[in-house]
């Protein structure tokens, strides 16, 4: 009878099937690791405002995520949300910035940075680093650059003054019955209202028939509007564009039109840019004076928002949604889009995939579609305009996605 | 448009010399601690935030917007919030700055100045990031119909195009800031105790001497600062949004003041802040209006350079 061999269990197989089978449970209890996403935004000083907004957004999109099971291409990963402060000045912003390349190593894609000026600064120190960055920013140069890893959801901010005049000369002719003929722009110098401003000038007045008769520039924040003011009264336009990027900007211009016997639509006031829209500057300023004030955005919370903007007000005691909140929601899901699209967390290959994205419709920002053109730009991104109407401000542009009817402001 | 240029100047002049009574005010109160003291304070602008938000929840919830309204209740709530902001400086002058300063300097480098920097910067880097921990950094004002509207002198002339805006707000703040200014000179020129405040400030050791007690001084001096910076703060606070980092943006400014009128003087603190106020708005009639903070320096550094000791102050030889 032939012998069977049967297998021996030697001390060295069982120390190997002890070890394997120790691994086992530890393969199955571990939860796919975290993919970090940066956020860096000012959380101190003059911009901290707008930068908490942010934060609740990104908040927001980022437990939406992980509660919809993270990204899928990399087995359920959920998005880890670093929270980084840009400080309120350029030079803090490029400081924090390149802590966040150096200290922060894991990184794969990063949101920045509010202000044009910032995210100038610190797509400096990311395009170096070679870590994607995604931005609400406006100003042109921020993509003029020919930087590889910065991609910018908002239109342009030339490219929102070439959408927003006709819209805004149509709708002063309808309400008023003739074309405004003059104009006064009172602009702070931050990246974004320093390149609508400039497009205004080249060129997009004459093509809408507006005669430039005042043009200021000033450093914020005011100390006193007094001297703009007063040479608005002097000069007595038929519109006045304000870009402002700090809020008590707004009020101090807004109460001194009030005060020179301008605001009631004597001069009606187009704002470029958010800071008129925010909800801090109902605790300094009186509501009437805010009623039909126009201001033209990058994004704004509009028609199939409302769950959000619900979701906002009771997490966050937020009475409106803003630009800071929802197009920081939409790069969180931008975000995992690109790494559902590369199915690896890593910087260059989620760059790579914002590049080559064909995401189709935008759902969080107006207009256009999720892809990106050569420069890094949306591809027909779209702006929002919005209104201050009885204590609120609503969208009125893209008509598709507009809340309420424009109202124009008449004496 | 004769008429209209002189609308120009006259509005920046008025503007000027609103603006400049509220700087007037904040210098008064660095004059008293830098210019009597010589503490280098940088949480100077910082009390001054501290009394923008003492005067703002004064107004808002210790119910006297509900007794006063919002025409007068602010600024009931101001002069509420000065010695709040008195008994802040006099503590932390006796726990923290009176070891850099004072009997002590003796024994310390640079007579204490290198400390006094760090600690009065330390200070203010504490008050900054805990005013954002505490009140947030959500924009704050106290809010008075007065901020948005004015009186308006003229016609004043046939055509109607001459006319001189007062902001209502910033109108009572000069007033009242003017009020504060001869108040405080008169309690340090004609009384006992600012007999003792200057004494101290000229010749310590001599101030000894005669029994007056120079820490106590000090404290005083720096409990006083305090309070008037935070009520020129608070008056601000009717026309000008806050946030927990608004001090920065005038610490620069009173010091400018304090130098421009001349080290030690508290009448000439006020007219270092009016003359920034006045430079600050003025400038602009002639220059784009970006420039008119670059403006304040150029006129700082000419006058510095024409009369170094500010306008008021003595070139003094010590012993």
């Amino acid at each position: 009878m032939n012998e069977i061999s049967r297998p021996t269990l030697t001390r060295r197989a069982m120390l190997a099937a002890t070890a394997a089978t120790l691994t086992i449970p530890k393969a199955y209890a571990q939860s796919p690791a975290e993919v970090k996403v940066g956020l860096l935004v000012p959380l101190s000083g003059l911009y901290a405002r707008p930068g908490a907004v942010m934060k609740m957004g990104g908040e927001m999109a980022v437990d939406h995520i992980n509660k919809a099971g993270g990204v899928k291409a990399l087995g359920g990963a959920k998005l880890k949300l670093v929270l980084l402060d840009c400080g309120d000045t350029v030079e803090k912003a490029k400081n924090a910035a390149q802590r966040m390349v150096a200290q922060e190593p894991d990184l794969v894609v990063a949101s920045a940075a509010y202000l044009s000026s910032f995210t100038l600064a610190v797509t400096e120190v990311t395009e170096r680093a070679q870590l994607p960055v995604l931005t609400l920013s406006y100003s042109d140069l921020i993509t003029d650059r020919g930087f590889k890893y910065v991609f910018q959801t908002s239109a342009t901010a030339a490219s929102q003054a070439r959408q927003s005049l006709p819209l805004l000369m149509k709708l002063a002719q309808s309400a008023s019955g003739k074309l405004p003929k003059t104009v006064a722009i009172i602009t702070d110098n931050t990246g974004s209202s320093i390149a609508s401003a400039k497009a205004m000038r080249e060129g997009l007045l004459k093509e809408n028939g507006l005669d430039l008769v005042m043009d200021e520039t000033f450093t914020p924040p005011l100390s006193d509007a007094t001297p703009l003011i007063q040479k608005v009264r002097a000069v007595k336009p038929d519109l006045l564009f304000f870009l402002p990027t700090v809020i008590s900007d707004g009020k101090l211009v807004l109460e001194k039109m009030n005060e020179f016997g301008l605001s009631q639509g004597r001069v009606p006031t187009i704002s470029f840019g958010i800071a008129i829209a925010e909800p801090d500057i109902l605790q300094t300023i009186n509501p009437s004076l805010l009623q039909g004030v126009i201001t033209c955005v990058g994004s704004w919370a509009t028609k199939g928002h409302e769950e959000l903007i619900a979701e906002l007000k009771t997490r966050y005691n937020e009475p409106w949604m803003t630009q800071n909140a929802i197009s920081t929601y939409g790069d969180m899901w931008l975000i995992k889009d690109a790494l559902e699209k590369a199915g690896k967390a890593d910087k260059a290959a989620v760059a790579e995939a914002l590049r080559t994205m064909d995401g189709g419709p935008s759902k969080y920002y107006p207009g256009g579609i999720l892809k990106f053109d050569d420069k890094g730009r949306r591809v027909d991104a779209e702006m929002t305009v919005v209104q201050w109407q009885n204590g609120i401000p609503v969208t009125i542009f893209p008509q598709k996605l507009a809340m309420a009817e424009p109202l124009w402001p008449k004496r | 448009m004769t008429s209209q240029i002189i609308e120009n100047v006259l509005q920046a002049l008025m503007a000027g010399l609103l603006a400049g009574a509220i700087y007037g005010l904040m210098c008064v109160g660095l004059g008293l601690i830098f210019g009597v003291m010589r503490v280098i304070n940088f949480a100077q602008g910082d009390f001054m935030m501290l009394g923008m938000y003492v005067a703002y929840y004064l107004f808002l919830s210790a119910g006297i917007q509900t007794a006063f309204g919002s025409v007068i209740g602010p600024y009931v709530a101001i002069l509420l919030s000065a010695p709040l902001l008195f008994l802040f400086g006099y503590w932390i002058h006796k726990l923290l700055i009176a070891r850099v300063t004072g009997r002590r300097t003796a024994q310390l480098e640079g007579d204490g100045h290198f400390a006094q920097l760090i600690l009065t910067l330390g200070v203010a880097l504490v008050l900054q990031n805990g005013g954002l921990i505490v009140f947030g950094s959500v924009l704050a004002s106290i809010r008075t119909p007065l901020s948005a509207s004015a009186w308006e002198i003229g016609p004043l002339w046939n055509d109607d195009l001459v006319s001189v805006f007062i902001n209502k707000a910033r109108g009572i703040a000069a007033l009242i800031s003017i009020a504060a200014m001869i108040g405080l000179t008169a309690l340090i020129t004609r009384t006992r105790m600012g007999k003792a405040l200057r004494a101290a400030a000229d010749n310590p050791v001599a101030a000894t001497y005669m029994g007056i007690d120079i820490d106590k001084s000090h404290r005083l001096a720096f409990g006083i600062g305090a309070a008037v910076t935070a009520v020129a703060g608070g008056l601000l606070a009717t026309n000008y949004p806050f946030h927990p980092y608004i001090g920065i943006d005038y610490v620069i400014v009173m010091y400018a003041g304090v130098v421009l009128g001349g080290m030690g003087s508290i009448t000439g603190a006020f007219w270092g802040g009016m003359t920034i106020g006045l430079v600050q708005q003025l400038s602009t009639l002639v220059l784009p209006t970006q420039l008119q903070n670059a403006a304040i320096f150029v006129v700082f550094l000419l006058i510095i350079f024409l009369r170094p000791q500010g306008f008021f102050g003595h070139v003094v030889e010590r012993t």
